[in-house]
C-alpha cells in the first residue's frame, strides 16, 4: 500500500453539517484522503455519505450549516477540473434536452480548452472507455434513449472527461450489472494508477467497497464508525455496526431469504 | 394458456436511434405463475426494463403476444386497458423519480383507489392509512410530500401503491436496488409476506445476482434482448451454462473472501 | 424565500411600485366616489391650483387626479385579466401539444406559428375593430395576441417532464390521458411558463393603452390611453394632460418588469438551493 506513506491530499477536521435546524447530518468527523489512495465510504442510507462526498467538494446546498475545517495540500482545487464528481442519481445530472456526447464534450471543452470537434472525439473515446457500447452512435442519443447504466456510464465519462485529481464517486455503479461494474472498477483502478487520480468511492455494497478500496471508512448516523484498511475492517471489524453491516449482506453463498420458505405455493397457482 | 398467470411469446421490440436498430427484445418467451417469483437478470443494456415497459404496456412490442390472466392482454385498449391495469402493477427503480414531485403520500395512494373506485371518497383516508400499516409505515406520513420522506420510506409508499389496486403480479423493475442492506432485507420480507398472504406474483428485475438467487423462485437471464437461460434460481446461479450467465456470476463481488469465513 | 425575493433594490422598487398602483386601483371607488367622467369644475385648470382639483381638469372639465386612479383600475384589471387568460390558454395547448405528441402537435404547433407570425397589435387591433370595443373584448384581443410564447414554453417543458418515470406511474394506475395532461404534467411544467407573466402583463398593459389611444378602448371607462389622446389635442395648451397619464404608464410598466424579474431571480436561487 504505496498510498500509505504520502501525505494527505485533503484533510478534514471536525467537520460538522447540519441542514436547516436538524439533527447534524455529519459531527465532527477526522478524514484524510491521501493521494493516489481509493478510499470507500460505506453506510446505511441517510448516514451521511452524499453530505461528506459533497463537503469535500464544495457542493453542499447553501442551506448547509458548515462547521470544521477542509484543508488542501497546496491550492484549492477547482470543481469540475480538479475534482470529477458522479452524482448518486444520474438520470437528474444529465439534461435531458442535450444530446449526452455534448454534455460530455462539454465538461472537456470549457476545461481542457479542446475545440468542438476534439473535444466530441474526446468525448467519444470516454463512452469507449467506460464500456459504452457503439460510441459513435451513443453519443447522440438523448438521456431518456439510454438504460440506466448507460446513463450512469454517461455520467462516469463526464466526470472524467476533465482529467481530474480526485474522483468523487456517489454509488457510481449501483445501477450497473456485475460486468460492467467489474469493468468500471477496472477502468477506475486504471485512471488512479495510470493518471494518479484519488478516488473517494461511497457504496451501500460492502462487497463492492471491499474490492475496490484501499481503505474503507464506516459512517452511521454522520459519525465515523471505523477507519482503516481494506482488510482490517472487513476481516476483523472493531465496531459492531460493521459486523452487523457485514453479516447483513446478501452473497452468492447466502442462503435463500425468503423462497424456500413459500417454494411450495406456486403448486396451487 | 390459460395454465399461467402471464405467458409471453416471441415478444420483440426494436429503437431506432441515430439510423441504427437496437432489438431490446428479441423473441422472448416465458411464463410466470400465480405466488411465484421470476427473477430477470442480465448486463445493463440487455432488455430488462425494455420487457418491464411492455408487460405494462408503457410501450408496444413489434411482434409476439402476451396472456395475462387469460386475457389477450395485448388486444385490450383504452378503457377496458385501464380497468384491467389495476391487476398488474410495477414498481420503479428510482422510486423519486416514479412519484410526482409535488404529490403528497396521500394523494399518491388516493390516486387508484379513486380512479379505480376502489373506496368512496369518505372512506379513502381510512383505506390509505390502512395500505400504510401495511407496508410498516406510520399512518402520520399520509400529509408528507414524497420528497420529505427517506428513501426506504419512499420504497415503501410505492408498495403502498402498487398494492392498493390488488393486483396479480407486481413488476420490479431494480426496486430494492438503491436501497441499503438494512433497508433492502425489511423491503425483501414485506414483499415476500404479501406473496405469501395475496398470492402476488413477482417479476423481479436485479442485476444483483446474490439477491436474484435469495428471492426469486426462477431466473430468466437476458443478454442482447435474448433469453440465453432460463431455470431453478439457486441451480441456474450456482451452475450456470450460459457464456452471460457465467460472466455475470464471475464479475459478482464476493465479501467472504475476505472475511475467511464461509457463511454456506 | 420573500426575503430574498426583496434582496435587489430593482424589486424592492418594482414591488413599492405594484403595490403603490393596487393601492390606487382598489381606493379609486373610495376616494373619487361617483362617475370619474363627470364634470367637476372649470375645464382646463391647470394642475396645483385648486386643492379639491390637485392635478387640475381636462378639456370637459373632469377630474385628472380621479381619472388617473380609475385609470389605474383598468390598466390593471386589463392587465392581469388578458395576461391570465393568454397563460391559461398558452398553458392549455402547449401541454396538449407536447403530452399528444405526432398529429395533434403539429397541428397545434402550426396554428402557434401562425399566430406568431402575425404582430400581436395587428391581431388586437383587428379583432376589436371587428367585434367592438368593450373591456372583456380587449382582454380577449391582447390574451389572442400573447398565448403563443406561454405555448411554445409549455410544450418545451412537457416534452421532457412526459419521458420522466412519473407519468408511466401514473398510466400504470390506470390514470386517464387527459387527467394524466393536467394534473401531473401541466402543474410541473408551470414554473417556466409563469416566469414570462411579468413580460405579458406589461405587454398586455402597453396594448390596452395603446388601443385606448386609438379610441378602440372600452368607451365607459377611463384608461390611460385614452386620456393622453384626449390631451394631445390640447398638447400646447396643456402637456399635463398627456404627459400625467403617460408617466403613469411607463412607471407602472417599469414597476410589473422589475418585480418580475426580481421574482424570477428568487426562484433561480431557490431552485438552486435544492
Ligand atoms: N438538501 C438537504 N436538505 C435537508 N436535509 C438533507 C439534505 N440532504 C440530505 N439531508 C439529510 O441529511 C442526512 C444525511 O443525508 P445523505 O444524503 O448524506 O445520506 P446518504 O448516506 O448519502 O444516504 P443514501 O444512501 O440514502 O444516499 C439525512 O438525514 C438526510 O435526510
Ligand atoms: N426509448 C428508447 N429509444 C432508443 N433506444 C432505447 C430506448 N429505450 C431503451 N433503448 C435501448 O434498448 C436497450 C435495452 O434497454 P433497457 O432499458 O431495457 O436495458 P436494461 O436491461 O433495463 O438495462 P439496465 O440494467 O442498465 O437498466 C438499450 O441498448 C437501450 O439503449
Ligand atoms: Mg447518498
Ligand atoms: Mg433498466
Amino acid at each position: 500500500m504505496s498510498a500509505a506513506q504520502q501525505a494527505p491530499l485533503v484533510a478534514l477536521r471536525g467537520l460538522t453539517v447540519a441542514y436547516g435546524d436538524d439533527a447534524p447530518a455529519l459531527s465532527a468527523i477526522d478524514l484524510d484522503i491521501r493521494a493516489g489512495e481509493r478510499l470507500a465510504l460505506i453506510g446505511e442510507s441517510g448516514s451521511g455519505k452524499s453530505t461528506l462526498a459533497l463537503a469535500f467538494a464544495d457542493l453542499l446546498p447553501a442551506s448547509a450549516k458548515t462547521a470544521g475545517t477542509i484543508e488542501w495540500e497546496g491550492t484549492s482545487p477547482l470543481g469540475g477540473r480538479d475534482i470529477g464528481f458522479v452524482f448518486q442519481n444520474p438520470a437528474g445530472s444529465l439534461d435531458p434536452v442535450m444530446a449526452v456526447g455534448r454534455q460530455v464534450a462539454e465538461v472537456a471543452r470549457t476545461h481542457l480548452g479542446l475545440s468542438w470537434p476534439d473535444a466530441l472525439a474526446r468525448a467519444c473515446d470516454l463512452f469507449g472507455r467506460v464500456g459504452l457500447p457503439d460510441p459513435d452512435t451513443l453519443v447522440h442519443a438523448f438521456p431518456h434513449q439510454l438504460s440506466g447504466g448507460q446513463k450512469q456510464r454517461v455520467a462516469l465519462a463526464a466526470a472524467i472527461a476533465a482529467r481530474p485529481k480526485l474522483l468523487i464517486a456517489d454509488e457510481a455503479t449501483s445501477a450497473l450489472d456485475t460486468i460492467v461494474q467489474a469493468e468500471i472498477v477496472a477502468l477506475i483502478r486504471r485512471l488512479a494508477a495510470e493518471d494518479g487520480m484519488t478516488l473517494l468511492f461511497v457504496s451501500h455494497d460492502i462487497a463492492l467497497a471491499a474490492e475496490l478500496a484501499d481503505r474503507i471508512a464506516v459512517l452511521r448516523g454522520g459519525r465515523l464508525m471505523e477507519l482503516g484498511p481494506t482488510r482490517q475492517v472487513i476481516g476483523r471489524p472493531q465496531n459492531s455496526y460493521t459486523r452487523s453491516l457485514i453479516a447483513a449482506h446478501i452473497g452468492l453463498d447466502s442462503p435463500p431469504l425468503f423462497a424456500a420458505a413459500n417454494m411450495s405455493a406456486p403448486a396451487n397457482g | 394458456m390459460g395454465k399461467h398467470l402471464l405467458t409471453v411469446e416471441s415478444l420483440s421490440k426494436r429503437f431506432h436511434s441515430g439510423g441504427r436498430a437496437v432489438a431490446a427484445a428479441d423473441a422472448l418467451s416465458f411464463h410466470i405463475d400465480a405466488a411465484e417469483t421470476l427473477a430477470l437478470a442480465g448486463p445493463s443494456g440487455s432488455g430488462k426494463s425494455t420487457v418491464a415497459r411492455l408487460l405494462l404496456r408503457l410501450i408496444e412490442p413489434d411482434a409476439g403476444s402476451i396472456a395475462f390472466e387469460g386475457d389477450d392482454w395485448l388486444a385490450l385498449q383504452g378503457n377496458a386497458l385501464r380497468a384491467r391495469r389495476a391487476r398488474m402493477q410495477m414498481v420503479f427503480q428510482d422510486p423519486l423519480a416514479a412519484f410526482n414531485p409535488r404529490a403528497t403520500v396521500a394523494r399518491v395512494l388516493d390516486d387508484p383507489l379513486r380512479i379505480r373506485r376502489i373506496a368512496p371518497r369518505s372512506e379513502r383516508p381510512a383505506r390509505i392509512a390502512e395500505l400504510l400499516e401495511r407496508v410498516g409505515l406510520s399512518p402520520n406520513l399520509a400529509g408528507r410530500t414524497v420528497h420529505e420522506v427517506s428513501g426506504g420510506q419512499r420504497q415503501r409508499v410505492a408498495i403502498a401503491r402498487a398494492i392498493a389496486t390488488k393486483p396479480s403480479l407486481i413488476v420490479l423493475d431494480e426496486a430494492v436496488s438503491a436501497l441499503d442492506v438494512s433497508v433492502r432485507g425489511k423491503i425483501l420480507e414485506l414483499l415476500a409476506d404479501l406473496q405469501r398472504t395475496d398470492g402476488i406474483a413477482y417479476l423481479f428485475i436485479s442485476h444483483d445476482l446474490g439477491l436474484v438467487r435469495a428471492f426469486a423462485h426462477r431466473v430468466a437471464i437476458l443478454d442482447g434482448g435474448r433469453l440465453t437461460e432460463e431455470g431453478d434460481a439457486r441451480a441456474v446461479i450456482d451452475a450456470p451454462r450460459s457464456a452471460v450467465g457465467k460472466a455475470l456470476v464471475a464479475a459478482t463481488p464476493r465479501l467472504h473472501r475476505l472475511t475467511g469465513q464461509d457463511a454456506s | 424565500m420573500r426575503r430574498r425575493f426583496l434582496q435587489t433594490p430593482e424589486a424592492v422598487a418594482g414591488t413599492a411600485i405594484l403595490v403603490l398602483l393596487a393601492a390606487m386601483a382598489l381606493a379609486a371607488p373610495l376616494l373619487f366616489p361617483g362617475d370619474p367622467l363627470r364634470i367637476a369644475g372649470p375645464a382646463l385648470t391647470p394642475p396645483f391650483q385648486d386643492w379639491a382639483l390637485p392635478l387640475g381638469t381636462d378639456r370637459l372639465g373632469r377630474d385628472v387626479l380621479a381619472e388617473l386612479f380609475h385609470g389605474a383600475r383598468t390598466s390593471l384589471v386589463v392587465g392581469l385579466a388578458a395576461a391570465a387568460a393568454s397563460l391559461a390558454v398558452g398553458a392549455v395547448i402547449g401541454t396538449l401539444a407536447g403530452f399528444a405528441g405526432g398529429l395533434a402537435d403539429e397541428a397545434l404547433m402550426r396554428l402557434t406559428d401562425a399566430f406568431q407570425t402575425v404582430p400581436g397589435f395587428l391581431l388586437a387591433l383587428a379583432f376589436v375593430s371587428i367585434v367592438g370595443p368593450s373591456l372583456s373584448v380587449v382582454v380577449a384581443a391582447i390574451a389572442l395576441s400573447a398565448w403563443t410564447g406561454p405555448a411554445r414554453i409549455a410544450r418545451a417543458e412537457v416534452l421532457s417532464i412526459r419521458e420522466r418515470d412519473f407519468v408511466a406511474g401514473a398510466r400504470v394506475v390506470g390514470m386517464h390521458p387527459l387527467e394524466i395532461a393536467f394534473r401531473e404534467v401541466l402543474p410541473n411544467a408551470l414554473p417556466p411558463v409563469l416566469a414570462l407573466s411579468s413580460i405579458i402583463v406589461a405587454q398586455a398593459i402597453l396594448i390596452e393603452a395603446a388601443l385606448s389611444f386609438l379610441g378602440l378602448g372600452d368607451p365607459n371607462r377611463v384608461t390611460w390611453g385614452g386620456m393622453v389622446a384626449e390631451g394631445r389635442t390640447v398638447l400646447r395648451t396643456a402637456p399635463f394632460l398627456s404627459i400625467v397619464p403617460g408617466i403613469a404608464l411607463v412607471v407602472t410598466v417599469l414597476g410589473v418588469y422589475l418585480a418580475g424579474e426580481g421574482a424570477v431571480e428568487g426562484a433561480a436561487v431557490r431552485k438552486g438551493l435544492s
